[in-house]
């Protein structure tokens, strides 16, 4: 009897996390299941890497220097995709948008991610008066034209810098996560598990963060791939309407807002289609493996 | 000295109606009621679904507020506590819920699970709470080598355990065991139910037994409570009870109790009916006007029933 | 059923009120004010004269008195003067109302007109070839910004096809009223509605394709089937019943969409509707007027999202007793 107590503690670990794949091992799994996911997931990781490690191949510096002598030139071999109105490679600022896109992308929804969880969270743990308040709070927020309102506080924020921009877009992008989440937490709340860890005397907090986000995790990922791809969107679009990125940042929409006159549209595509078709190309690859990911995260709908 | 006496509790759950979404009325979902608990005892709360015993399980431990009345836990009323005072009594009383899947956190694995008290109440190292976890696992019948596992690794009555031996982990005083083997096949429960008996001499523990089924109480329960729409109808020893029932809603639920014997099926046929008869004639008896149950009244020394 | 029209509407107030602060207080902190431009550069005017007609304009009241004239001027209508085209907002605004209306009423036709057949279709016959087309469509859809596929239909129909005009909303020399007229204007529309409905399908596609496929296996589908209800009447008479009554409730969110889609759309277009003048006042700092169309935005998706609930709310009566 005492000799089974005395056991190999690691090996019992192991054996254990095999027959209990994490979630990222399950989205893995349905990703390998899902040709239009799986090819998704390379093309996408073609275009990052290549954007990420353009640095080591790109002069940035020679890149951002005008030269008079090399406007509009159409693609050739020396510039792959032709060259802007001040001469400059549009194949190099491709990559360094793409990079500054996907980086802002990112921690959008990061951040709208950890504000929605926080504020679902809690309005759906405490439920009551406390959710009522913040339920009418998130409403109201909700009708609010999200689109102007970035506009003009991108135009009224003293001081605009690249930071600000990633605030005030995180700042409207939480809304549809809190409630999203909210509805959950409400579900898990009258299961038993979180009212066992309250009769044991765990506090709310430990009870929210630890208890309940592991059973929301899932929603959590699935809704962040998803909702990174609109947020590049967004991002590029401010951007290609003049109120995103500050000058001298680059983005796809710098490139594609060179689109605003008949000539550049008609005659110097070069500057403007590969952005456009970019964000395209990686919306959609976002989206694929977003769907895998929202499958994996749904046993009854797992393709694997 | 009793563990817990509850006085008068009530909980009732407002209604809102009208344009302002005002208080109309009042949910009667506890309404006024009293027992004792002794050291060692299991006391059982019986009654159809809906009538209370759940709420006023929950409202002991504190997941429900309650509207009026006390609950004295060792004299001091659990009641009026703030919610630190409260805290400091969450060793002593613990649960066991109804339904084995929903209570255990899919998420975690058992050690992580039944380490849960003892992490929020005594600090111990990891090697500590590794040998306290095992030793609960060991003791509610389950192997050591399972602690990594998950919940869904296990059957309903497993799960079962494994929630038992969380509520254990802090030594309590008070178990509220909530319809703990209704979840469960048939097969198991007596397991689960012969266990709980020998864990409640082993480790002196006073079990509050909330169920339905009048089979299982007998089995287990030195007194019972039966309740009905958020009141008392009769409370006296198990053998009171089953041998004397006196109010007719107990005589009923003990009439219901299926009949294993074919050849006494008639004889219980007529009994029903006979009790029928007298619920027709003697309802003012039981009830008053507006159907409420009367207080409760002594007929012995440790049997009452609501009658007038 | 009254009481929660008016309950709904009630809410809707303090959500106005709401907004119109917010609004205010954004209105304050751009900057310039109504005098802003009236006498730039106009060496006739001291500071010290500025500084009377501000005190008598009100401009350094206290900002509850402000907001309180501000709001009651709104709701008359008023909105200030415009300072760059020198003219009150209200007047700015008229022309443009028109435009912006027309445009979001036929990308509101045009979405439900593709998304209920092509839901209906996807949902129905699950799976099959057509349902796999309206998926792959529909994720298009859902990634596809709608800049870049504005541009892109302006790229292939107006410059490599020739097919569609994609400026302005009507060409220019062509005299109002006559039937050429409103050809242009429809020919001009065609472009700018099509590139912000195509791509907003999916919420309804989506939604639909959903909802008939959980309503396919419930009970009273089964009921339906076994008691020998021709599987077309099924869909007809059961499920989408159903199905379809929920759709009014996007409405709110479709006005949402369409008024952040209209400032892409409008000005990529070149439009003259509420979304150009609202990135033209921004661009030229034009203040009073991006404070106004804010305020009627926010305004026209408050109303609408309470329409929304009303209409659910008298198509389902579940939704009443909450």
């Amino acid at each position: 009897m005492k000799e089974t107590v005395v056991l190999d503690e690691k090996q019992l670990i192991a054996q254990e996390k095999a027959n209990n794949p994490s979630l990222l091992k399950t989205i893995w799994r349905e990703i390998i299941h899902d040709k239009m996911a799986l090819g998704s997931l390379i093309l996408l990781a073609i275009i990052l890497i290549t954007a990420y490690s353009s640095p080591l191949f790109i002069d940035e510096v020679a890149n951002k220097r005008v030269n008079f002598f090399n406007v509009w030139k159409a693609p050739s071999a020396e510039h792959w995709l032709g060259t802007d109105d001040g001469g400059r490679d549009v194949f190099g600022q491709l990559m360094l948008g793409t990079r500054n896109s996907f980086t802002i992308g990112i921690c959008v929804t990061v951040l709208a991610g950890l504000f929605g969880l926080t504020y679902g969270l809690i309005s759906g743990f405490y439920g009551g008066k406390i959710d009522n308040i913040m339920m009418r709070i998130l409403d109201f927020l909700m009708v609010l034209p999200s689109l102007m309102f970035i506009i003009v506080f991108v135009t009224i924020v003293p001081n605009y810098t690249v930071f600000t921009f990633i605030l005030i877009m995180g700042a409207f992008a939480w809304f549809g996560k809190a409630r999203l989440i909210r509805a959950r937490a409400m579900q898990e709340r009258e299961l038993d598990y979180i009212n066992a860890s309250r009769t044991m005397g765990t506090p709310s907090l430990k009870i929210m963060f630890f208890e309940m986000f592991p059973n929301l995790s899932s929603l959590v990922i699935v809704n962040m791939t998803l909702t990174l791809a609109s947020n590049i969107g967004l991002e590029t679009g401010l951007t290609f309407l003049g109120f995103g990125l500050p000058t001298g940042t680059a983005s796809l929409g710098t490139l594609i807002s060179y689109a605003r006159t008949p000539d550049i549209v008609q005659n110097k595509w070069w500057v403007w289609l590969p952005a456009a078709l970019l964000i395209l190309v990686m919306m959609l690859c976002i989206n694929y493996v977003g769907q895998a990911v929202k499958r994996a995260s749904d046993a009854r709908q797992r393709l694997a | 000295m009793s563990l817990l006496k509850v006085n008068d509790l009530k909980i009732y759950y407002p209604i809102r109606g009208g344009f302002f979404r005002r208080v109309v009325d009042h949910v009667r979902a506890v309404d006024g009621i009293s027992f004792e608990l002794q050291p060692g005892e299991t006391y059982g709360l019986v009654g159809e679904s809906g009538c209370g015993k759940t709420t006023s399980g929950r409202a002991i431990i504190g997941l429900n507020n309650v509207t009026s009345g006390e609950m004295l836990f060792e004299g001091k009323d659990l009641a009026k506590m703030g919610r630190m005072e409260r805290r400091k009594h969450t060793k002593d009383i613990q649960m066991i819920f109804q339904d084995p899947y929903s209570s255990l956190n899919g998420r975690k694995n058992v050690l992580n699970i039944i380490a849960e008290p003892l992490r929020n109440f005594e600090r111990l190292s990891p090697k500590e709470e590794l040998l306290r976890v095992q030793e609960l696992v060991a003791r509610v019948g389950l192997n050591p080598e399972s602690i990594y596992k998950y919940p869904h690794q296990f059957s309903g009555g497993q799960r079962q355990r494994i929630g038992i031996a969380r509520a254990l982990a802090l030594k309590p005083k008070l178990i509220i065991a909530d319809e703990p083997v209704s979840a469960l096949d048939v097969s198991v429960q007596a397991q689960v139910l012969n266990f709980m008996q020998e864990i409640q001499e082993d480790f002196g523990l006073t079990y509050l037994f909330i169920s339905h089924d009048l089979g299982i109480i007998q089995h287990m329960c030195d007194r019972i409570g039966i309740m009905y729409r958020g009141r008392f109808v009769e409370e006296g020893t198990a053998s009171e009870i089953y041998n004397n029932p006196m109010h007719v809603y107990t005589k009923r639920l003990i009439a219901a109790i299926p009949e294993m014997d074919p050849e006494k099926r008639f004889e219980k046929m007529h009994l029903r009916q006979s009790i029928n008869q007298e619920y027709q004639n003697d309802y003012n008896n039981y009830f008053d006007k507006d159907g409420r149950m009367f207080d409760l009244k002594k007929i012995s020394e440790s049997h009452s029933v609501a009658m007038q | 059923m009254l009481q929660f029209i008016l309950r709904r509407t009630l809410i809707m107030i303090p959500q106005i009120i709401l907004v119109s602060i917010i609004v205010f207080m954004l209105a304050k902190a751009m900057p310039g004010d109504a005098l802003t431009g009236a006498f730039q550069g106009n060496p006739d005017v001291s500071q010290e004269q500025i500084q009377q007609i501000r005190e008598k304009l009100g401009l350094n009241d206290p900002w509850y008195q402000q907001y309180g004239r501000w709001l009651a001027n709104a709701v008359q209508g008023d909105f200030g003067q415009s300072y760059v085209h020198k003219q009150p907002v209200t007047h700015l605004l008229a022309g443009k109302v028109e435009n912006t209306l027309l445009l979001s009423f036929f990308t509101l036709i045009v979405i439900y007109i593709i998304a209920i057949p092509l839901g209906i279709i996807a949902g129905r016959w699950t799976d099959s070839w057509a349902d796999k087309v309206i998926v792959t469509y529909n994720y298009i859809g859902f990634a596809t910004p709608v800049f870049v596929f504005a541009l892109l239909m302006i790229y292939f129909f107006s410059f490599v096809l020739g097919w569609l005009p994609y400026g302005s909303s009507v060409d220019i020399k062509i005299e109002v009223g006559t039937w050429d007229y409103f050809v242009s204007r429809a020919r001009h529309l065609i472009l700018p509605v099509l590139s912000g409905s195509l791509i907003a399908t999916y919420v309804t596609i989506q939604y639909l394709r959903n909802d008939i496929i959980d309503q396919k296996l419930k009970d009273y589908v089964k009921t339906a089937r076994a008691k020998g209800v021709p599987e077309g009447k099924v869909y007809t008479r059961h499920i989408l019943r159903n199905s379809l009554l929920p759709i009014a409730a996007f409405l709110g969110l479709e006005i949402t969409g369409l008024i952040g889609g209209s400032i892409f759309i409008e000005s990529i277009f070149s439009y003259p509707g509420l979304g150009y003048l609202f990135i033209q006042s921004i661009q030229t700092r034009d203040f009073t007027v991006v404070t106004a169309l804010v305020l009627i935005s926010s305004t026209a998706v408050i109303v609408g999202t309470m329409l929304s609930d009303i209409i659910l709310s008298i198509v389902d009566p579940r939704i009443r007793i909450e």
